[in-house]
């Protein structure tokens, strides 16, 4: 276990020695980002948290209607506010690690621009309806591009600091940033493979059920390797440095760290449970979930028993506070998600807020307590006074700062559990003669609307909080000094070949090897699971009857993307009695093989609408999305009155035919070149259908809403062919 | 925690020590608890004797079928009573107003749905035709069933309503549509 480097660096003489700087420049503008973008992204939470209250909240404003914002609102706060924190914190602590500067300046530089602009123009687009509407993947393949070669410029720039380092082992922290950089590359390139049609839209290569698999493959492992790993490597930086203890337990590192990185991957199925997924493939979801119990609960002991022996300094040191708490919070969402994935919790709590719960108690808890606990620490030494040792603006600020954000967490988290509890209950109550007790939907709302408002107070005293830290952080780095830290440390001797000691600690001192192992380890869920559902054709039994959408159906489902009306509408009946009593026949994979990107959705605010064609006239649907109230009494649904003003855009309609063809879809070329013709004629059909029952109303022919209902009026409708030529 | 050793490794990085602790009894149990779920649980259900989702929803609804009360169906009789019952047409005329004159208007003129002030039904003007087509639906034609929404006593309760429309003049009358029916 010995190495010829690990003496402390004073006791070298003079001349074994190289003096550098350290870049810390590329941390403060991190930090700043990590703070700016932290604000943005939990006022937009915010929002978003009052329009479930009131429909008001929408202003009847495109660019921020729910389906909209939520996007908004959930990248700002991963990508934006989470991302930045793990490039300053591993860019801090990896530097100091590895005793190197930052490999190449230049790229730091354009990384960090890179990213900025990524999330401008993220927010821009989200706000335009410019969506691939893949959760937390909404980005356009443009900017898919950008981000993956500016992850790839991340990588390289980390990577290179393994060539250049002065520390020859890799610390536990190096291990978890290590991988979470290969695997977020990996899924982010799968699940963004599309076939554009436009500088602005693009259709995945995958579609149906193998969509929705990749997807939460990559929705499940975004959760792992960009919220979970490369936090857990900040804790293990962070936290020993704060407590000035050494780290628990260096075997259950090395456990643990395998283990979690390795089982992760298999467990994005537990998203789909009781959809129409293979069940092979569902149950692989659930068997790995229960797995990852221990290798995450080993973060969490190996993280809290650290602090033992300085538990007294938990009272008066906000940096403690805030990252235990972290901690603990880790500790529970890592055994609420696996809870939540067997099928019996799952058949309750899916499409509910309590996923919404379970998702912020990670998010409030793990990711924002560790990155403000980080920032109080990082802050201070970053700005720093001259002759001065690190000290932070307002201890008692910042501790009055974590006291409010726990009490808006609570808020947020018990007002949301009890929320998805009571609607997942309330959506499945028969009464004595076998009907079901809210059947219609808004009976379910004014028991959530208390709850809805409850969650917006937390959420608000959270962002109090917040906005404390803000304060206190500005306070702190004013008119100190920003030089960057000189270090010195002997380089490392050429190739010393290790040949004894421990397996894994030779490992640590070789980066490639460790790299390719670290690869073989995150590839391996992903590829047992998705590869087999392409190739074997049993996974998604054909159905005759499916035939694909009409031109102008499939640009009323391009609006419906837009919009983003899956934030709040599933397009999957799930095989209970309570689901096809409400909504008709379950869903199977066989009708979704010319859905690109599926819509499956993941939150039932409204009710699922996979089978809503033909169940109400156009008229109903013309009515309903000018004035939802209109026809739904008590509807927390924003009105959409810009799709009967803004004009129906054909000009890509035959393109787009043209894309489906590279899939398969069997549109014949005549389709192809009469895709527009198609198209009006079917929206002029429905426009004077509609004038011909109510002679006054506007022709509508021209305008969006015209697509919209045409496609809304085919959905799951091509099963219901096939039962009546079957009765025939 | 008394099995901790505590024994230091020569590991420092920037300042940061390592203990070389055992695992945790425990978390080690957990471990090995994970595993085996896992080597039982998919078996279980792809070869063995679990339920897949569609052999639990038959069970679901066979016992839901078995639990359920028995039907009452009205006579013809009956409903002749209950279509001139005069608290029921009350309150069918407060469910009507909620639910059904989005379509039909409130004075039962007609709008999208058709008018149903006049002698004139597509679907048959009997009180029996009526509480079917409102059962039921007719959803080729846009009227949405409301078995799930409404009990059979309160779908009864607005027929009836329905009925005692007919003869009353509606403010914007929509023209007549389907079979003349003269019966009561």
């Amino acid at each position: 276990m010995t190495s010829d480097l690990e003496t402390p660096t004073e006791a070298l003489s003079d001349a074994g020695l190289e003096t550098f700087a350290y870049d810390d420049a590329i941390v403060r503008k991190f930090v700043v980002a990590t703070v700016f973008w932290g604000v943005i992204g939990m006022l937009a939470g915010l929002l978003a948290a009052l329009q479930l209250a009131s429909h008001h909240f929408n202003l009847e404003l495109p660019y921020i209607t729910f389906g909209r914002l939520r996007p908004i609102h959930t990248n700002a706060v991963i990508f934006a506010f989470v991302g930045n924190a793990i490039f300053a914190g591993s860019y801090y602590a990896t530097q100091r690690l590895l005793k190197t500067r930052l490999f190449s300046d230049t790229l730091s530089k354009i990384h960090f621009w890179g990213w900025q602009l990524i999330i401008v123009g993220a927010a821009v687009t989200f706000a335009l309806g410019i969506t691939v509407s893949k959760e937390y993947a909404e980005l356009e393949w443009p900017l898919d591009v950008a981000v993956a070669v500016i992850w790839i410029i991340y990588a390289i720039n980390f990577f290179g600091m393994l060539k250049t380092r002065r520390e020859k082992h890799l610390y536990v922290a190096i291990w978890f940033f290590m991988a979470s950089i290969i695997a977020v590359a990996l899924l982010h390139v799968v699940n963004s493979l599309a076939v554009p049609v436009s500088l602005f839209k693009s259709y995945p290569i995958f579609a149906g059920v193998q969509d929705a698999l990749v997807q939460w493959w990559y929705g499940h492992n975004a959760v792992a390797f960009f919220l979970t790993t490369p936090f857990l490597g900040l804790m293990y930086y962070y936290l020993p440095k704060a407590a000035e203890r050494p780290v628990y337990s260096y075997r259950l590192s090395i456990i643990h760290f395998w283990s979690l990185i390795f089982i992760y991957m298999w467990a994005g199925p537990h998203h789909l449970l009781y959809t129409a997924l293979p069940e092979w493939a569902q149950a692989l979801g659930t068997a790995f979930s229960i797995m990852l119990i221990a290798p995450s609960w080993g973060g969490m002991i190996n993280g809290l028993l650290t602090l033992r022996g300085a538990w007294d300094k938990l009272r008066t040191d906000p940096v403690l506070k805030f990252m235990v708490a972290a901690v603990t919070f880790y500790g529970l969402s890592t055994f609420e998600g696996p809870m939540m994935s067997l099928k019996s919790v799952n058949s309750l709590s899916h499409y509910t807020n309590w996923t919404v719960a379970h998702v912020h108690g990670g998010a409030l808890g793990w990711n924002g307590f560790l990155t403000f606990g980080m920032l109080y620490w990082l802050v201070p030494r970053l700005w720093r006074r001259k002759g001065k040792a690190p000290e932070l603006f307002s201890v008692k600020l910042a501790n009055a700062h974590f006291w409010l954000g726990l009490v808006g967490i609570g808020f947020y988290v018990l007002s949301m559990w009890a929320a998805g509890i009571a609607e997942g209950l309330m959506w499945k109550e028969f009464d004595a003669d076998g009907r079901l007790v809210y059947g219609t939907w808004s009976d379910t709302l004014p028991t959530l609307f208390p709850m809805y408002i409850i969650r917006a107070v937390g959420g608000a005293l959270y962002i109090t909080g917040l906005f404390m830290m803000v304060y206190n952080l500005i306070k702190t780095a004013k008119g100190a000094d920003t030089e960057d830290q000189v270090a010195q440390a002997p380089a490392l001797k050429a190739e010393v070949t290790e040949e004894k000691g421990h397996w894994h600690r030779l490992l640590e001192g070789r980066p490639v090897r460790f790299t390719i192992y670290t690869t073989i380890a995150v590839a391996i869920g992903g590829a047992m699971e998705i590869i087999p559902s392409l190739l074997i054709e049993s996974n998604v039994p054909t159905i005759a009857s499916v035939k694909p959408y009409t031109p102008l159906e499939l640009e009323g489902r391009d609006i419906y993307i837009a919009e983003g009306c899956y934030n709040c509408h599933s397009q999957m009946i799930r095989p209970f009695r309570a689901e096809t009593e409400r909504y008709g026949e379950y869903s199977k994979a066989g009708e979704f093989i010319y859905d690109r990107p599926f819509q499956f959705g993941s939150r039932r605010i409204g009710p699922d609408l996979h089978r809503v064609g033909g169940k109400y006239p156009d008229m109903w649907h013309y009515n309903h999305m000018l004035d939802p109230r209109s026809t739904s009494e008590g509807s927390v649904m924003p009105a959409y009155p810009w799709l009967f003003e803004d004009e129906l855009d054909l000009s890509l309609t035959a393109t787009k035919l043209r894309a489906f063809q590279i899939f398969n879809a069997p549109y014949s070329d005549d389709d192809v070149k009469n895709a527009e013709a198609n198209a009006r004629a079917q929206a002029a059909q429905i426009a004077e259908g509609l004038q011909a029952q109510v002679a006054t109303l506007p022709d509508i022919r021209d305008k969006q809403i015209v697509a919209l209902i045409a496609y809304l009026q085919r959905l799951g409708t091509d099963i219901k062919q096939a039962e009546g030529s079957a009765a025939r | 925690m008394s099995r901790d050793t505590n024994e230091i490794l020569d590991h420092d990085y920037d300042g940061i020590r390592e203990y070389d602790n055992p695992l945790p009894r425990w978390w080690v149990a957990l471990f090995w608890f994970g595993i085996v779920f896992g080597i039982v649980y998919v078996p279980y259900y792809i070869f063995g004797p679990g339920p897949l989702a569609a052999e639990e929803y038959a069970a679901e609804m066979a016992a839901a079928e078995a639990a359920m009360p028995e039907k009452k169906e009205l006579s013809a009789d009956d409903l002749l009573v209950a279509q001139k019952d005069p608290a029921r047409i009350a309150r069918g005329k407060e469910t009507f107003g909620k639910l059904c004159a989005a379509c039909h208007v409130a004075d039962g003129g007609g709008l999208v749905g058709p008018n149903l002030t006049d002698e004139f039904w597509i679907h048959g003007g009997s009180m029996a035709d009526v509480v079917k087509v409102i059962t039921e639906g007719v959803p080729e034609k846009g009227m949405i069933s409301w078995k799930t929404q409404l009990s059979p006593e309160e779908i009864v309760d607005v027929s009836a309503y329905v009925k005692s429309l007919v003869g009353t003049t509606p403010a914007n009358p929509k023209a007549p549509q389907g079979e003349k029916y003269t019966g009561t």
